[in-house]
């Protein structure tokens, strides 16, 4: 029985695992390094990964599948935080072939994480894979996978509107704000009140660009103490109306009991304001600015509610996003997995050729023994007709096993059945790299190569997959006399024994 | 030639439908890079009109600049060349996709009154009707692309008032990039009006047309010059934006729109093109 490879998951995430077992879990680049390379000591493992985030650390493992490859991963991956594989065994989770790779994938269009649509897990599947590649712990497998799923990330982002969509309240003012005034850069907001949530929605303003920030609170000291901390200046509160002339985004979350901005100030600050859109964020609960604002030429109010019913709505459409993504994630999990199962196929069809290409060696070394004194020409036509019929026959079981490989789940079968009836015994490595011939009496080999020149393009994919020391396939459908007299040289060979 | 000229024509009707498509298509998938190939079409639909444009002028004689389906078609493509000019310049995307529902109209209506060329009339043949005609379609293509932006403005702004975000609004541009839109737009096409308005003039003057100035085509032209003028005024001078801005600039198109297709066909005493 010929030993299954898999690409193998093991890990905790935020889903399961507790923060407190999540944080001993957690393994720095050179921890990654040292519990990779740990697993290529084992014979039956050939690559790894280790992905750590805060909300998850994971193996990635390409290997034998055995349940205990399984718990010696999940041994190791428990030892590295100081935990037992034990303590760990009731949060971990474990995925096989694709559904490891469909995991990682999720993971990559961040659907798996704490917040669907977050952009930074990207950045750090890159980095673990980066890591991994520089101290050789990951290889040809993983190698694809974890460059795919960066894709998968990407196409993931580019083609569903996931992440676009804010979902809270304070990064959906923000997107409101964008929308009015394009870029914050040169724009002045104006903080009435010195709540959490007002700090929260200045400090994703200030992510944008914004530079210009004043406050503006009851108690004076107050609004300096805030100031300070957002590099913007305190303003005396009885100055509200002249500082609705400078700002253009006003948020508002103080405690009056009564309206702070009331329709009457807008109304007259649009003036000296020449008209500039002016956008009021009011996040207090009762209300700071009259809701007649709104109705003036310019000005823009949502209240908490407004901002809600976006997120909700939001929600709604992030869900339906996710959906899209999933189905993006199963179309490239499908291509990898075709793609893994080539590599099996790959192998097979080489140890194939070189078997058949052994027995055409032997038989033409005896005929041409028994044929005795004959011309080079000769020689060189049995020679071909040898290494036609090989490639002939041999043609169409490539080519059969290649499409099977590709389409087929159940492909490892039909390569079984081919190792067990052509008695393909031995395991890919030991096979020869390549089934080229050793020249038989030095001369055929030039004739071969001719034959390979004239045969390469139909089968130029085979050649390409199964390396170029293999003997040359056979074409399509020419005849063997076809081919004899193909090429010019052939044909002036033939011309010349005639 | 002619009929080069007449095969371009469509081929760049085609590219223009498709390119809207694509515009469209990106609004609602969300991928940009159906927008660059949008503007990619476009481009090669303008050229494919700038040579039908070429031919036509060869096969009929003159620049071509005379009778409805030249002069539509010319209009259009100035909307194009200066759609062109602006989103390379603003980069500001989305402005195909009000400017190519305008190019088809004006296309579809250039089809409708096709002629086969044919000789002028004489009162015609002149380099000052030519230049006349050329500036005013350069002005009245960056007054559409003015309008179209006042128009997705006054939308966005009643979206914004209403909280009726929706993610197509957020891959529109912001309100202030459609408000600077309009501004630059009219700033540019304003001397260009002027100078077809003067241009023409001078030539009723020359040829001694008939109180010219009381022919209701010169009349709505001063009057959507005056808007225009306001606009400018209202704008730089007393500060206005937004929505006040975006009706004037409405406005403005909606007189010289009703220029071209209700008072020249039917009302103007001149201005009767070709044969």
């Amino acid at each position: 029985m010929e030993r299954v490879m898999q690409v193998i998951c093991v890990g905790v995430s935020h889903k399961t695992t507790p923060l407190e077992l999540r944080e001993r879990l957690a393994l720095d680049d050179g921890k990654c390094v040292h519990v990779a390379s740990g697993f290529l000591r084992d014979d039956s493992i050939r690559e790894a990964v280790a992905l750590s985030t805060c909300n998850r650390t994971e193996l990635y493992l390409y290997g034998e599948d055995t349940s205990a490859a399984r718990s010696a991963a999940l041994a190791r991956l428990a030892g590295c935080g100081g935990a037992s594989a034990a303590e760990i065994e009731p949060y971990a989770y474990c995925y096989t072939g694709a559904g490891a790779i469909a995991h990682l994938f999720r993971v990559a269009a961040s659907l798996d994480s704490m917040v669907v649509g977050e952009a930074q897990i990207l950045a750090q599947i890159k980095t673990a894979h980066q890591v991994a590649g520089e101290s050789d712990c990951s290889g040809v497998v993983l190698n694809k996978v974890f460059r795919h799923a960066v894709e998968v990330g990407k196409r993931v982002r580019t083609e569903t509107a996931i992440g676009e969509r804010p979902v809270s309240i304070s990064s959906a003012a923000v997107e409101l704000a964008l929308q009015v005034f394009g870029k914050l850069e040169n724009h002045t907001v104006l903080i009435l009140g010195a709540g959490e949530m007002s700090e929260l929605t200045a400090t994703h303003l200030k992510a944008r660009g914004i530079r210009k920030i004043f406050v503006s609170n009851r108690t004076h000291t107050a609004a300096q103490e805030l100031a300070e901390r957002y590099g913007g200046s305190a303003v005396a509160w009885d100055a509200l109306e002249e500082h609705l002339v400078v700002a253009d985004i006003v948020i508002s979350s103080t405690s009056a009991p009564h309206y702070v901005v009331t329709r009457a100030h807008v109304e007259r600050a649009m003036r000296p304001r020449r008209h500039r859109p002016l956008f009021l964020i009011d996040i207090a609960v009762p209300r700071d600015c009259e809701p007649e604002i709104n109705k003036v030429d310019g000005a823009y109010l949502y209240d908490i509610d407004d901002l809600q019913e976006i997120v909700d709505r939001n929600r709604g459409a992030r869900e339906r996003d996710a959906e899209e993504a999933e189905s993006i994630v199963e179309e490239e999990v499908a291509r990898v997995e075709a793609w893994l199962a080539g590599l099996e196929v790959v192998p097979t069809i080489n140890l194939l050729r070189a078997e058949v290409e052994k027995i055409r060696e032997a038989e033409l070394e005896r005929i041409v023994r028994r044929m005795g004194d004959v011309d080079e020409d000769t020689l060189r036509k049995v020679e071909m007709l040898s290494t036609c019929l090989v490639n002939k026959i041999l043609h169409q079981p490539t080519v059969r096993m290649k499409e099977l490989a590709a389409t087929d789940r159940d492909a490892t079968l039909y390569i079984e059945a081919v190792r067990h009836l052509f008695g393909l015994e031995e395991s890919p490595e030991d096979a020869p790299a390549s089934g080229g011939s050793a020249p038989v009496d030095g001369a055929p080999e030039e004739a071969e190569e001719d034959l390979g020149q004239d045969l390469e393009e139909p089968e130029e994919e085979a050649q390409g997959e199964t390396g170029a020391g293999e003997a040359p396939a056979a074409g399509d459908e020419p005849t063997l006399g076809g081919e004899l007299t193909g090429s010019p040289a052939a044909r002036g060979r033939s011309q010349g024994a005639a | 030639m002619e009929h080069i000229s007449v095969i371009l024509f469509w081929t760049a009707f085609l590219l223009y439908g498709a390119a809207f498509v694509l515009f469209v298509y990106h609004l609602v998938s969300k991928r940009p890079v159906f927008n660059r190939w949008g503007t990619f079409v476009v481009v090669a639909a303008w050229l494919a009109q700038t040579v039908s444009l070429a031919a036509r002028g060869v096969s009929a004689g003159h620049v071509p600049v005379y009778g409805a389906y030249e002069s539509l078609s010319l209009i259009a493509w100035f909307v194009v060349l200066v759609y062109l000019v602006l989103e390379l310049r603003t980069n500001v995307r989305a402005i195909g996709l009000y400017t190519m529902p305008a190019v088809l109209i004006f296309l579809g209506v250039a089809w409708a009154s096709y002629r086969a060329p044919a000789g002028l009339l004489p009162v015609l043949k002149s380099d000052l009707v030519a230049l006349h005609v050329t500036v005013i379609f350069t002005s009245l293509a960056a007054f559409i692309l003015a309008a179209g932006a006042a128009l997705l403005y006054l939308i966005e702004d009643r979206e914004l008032k209403r909280h009726g975000v929706s993610a197509v609004l957020g891959r529109l541009p912001s309100l202030e990039t459609l408000d600077r839109l309009t501004f630059h737009a009219i700033l540019f096409g304003l001397p260009f009006l002027s100078m077809g308005i003067i241009a023409g003039i001078i030539r009723a003057q020359k040829w001694g047309v008939h109180q010219w100035y009381l022919d209701p085509l010169v009349l709505l032209a001063i009057v959507a010059w005056a808007v225009y003028a306001a606009f400018l005024y209202a704008r730089v001078g007393a500060g206005w934006r937004g929505r006040r801005t975006a009706y004037l600039a409405l406005a403005g198109v909606i007189c010289l729109l009703l220029i071209r297709f209700a008072v020249v066909p039917f009302l103007s005493n001149f201005h009767t093109y070709g044969s």
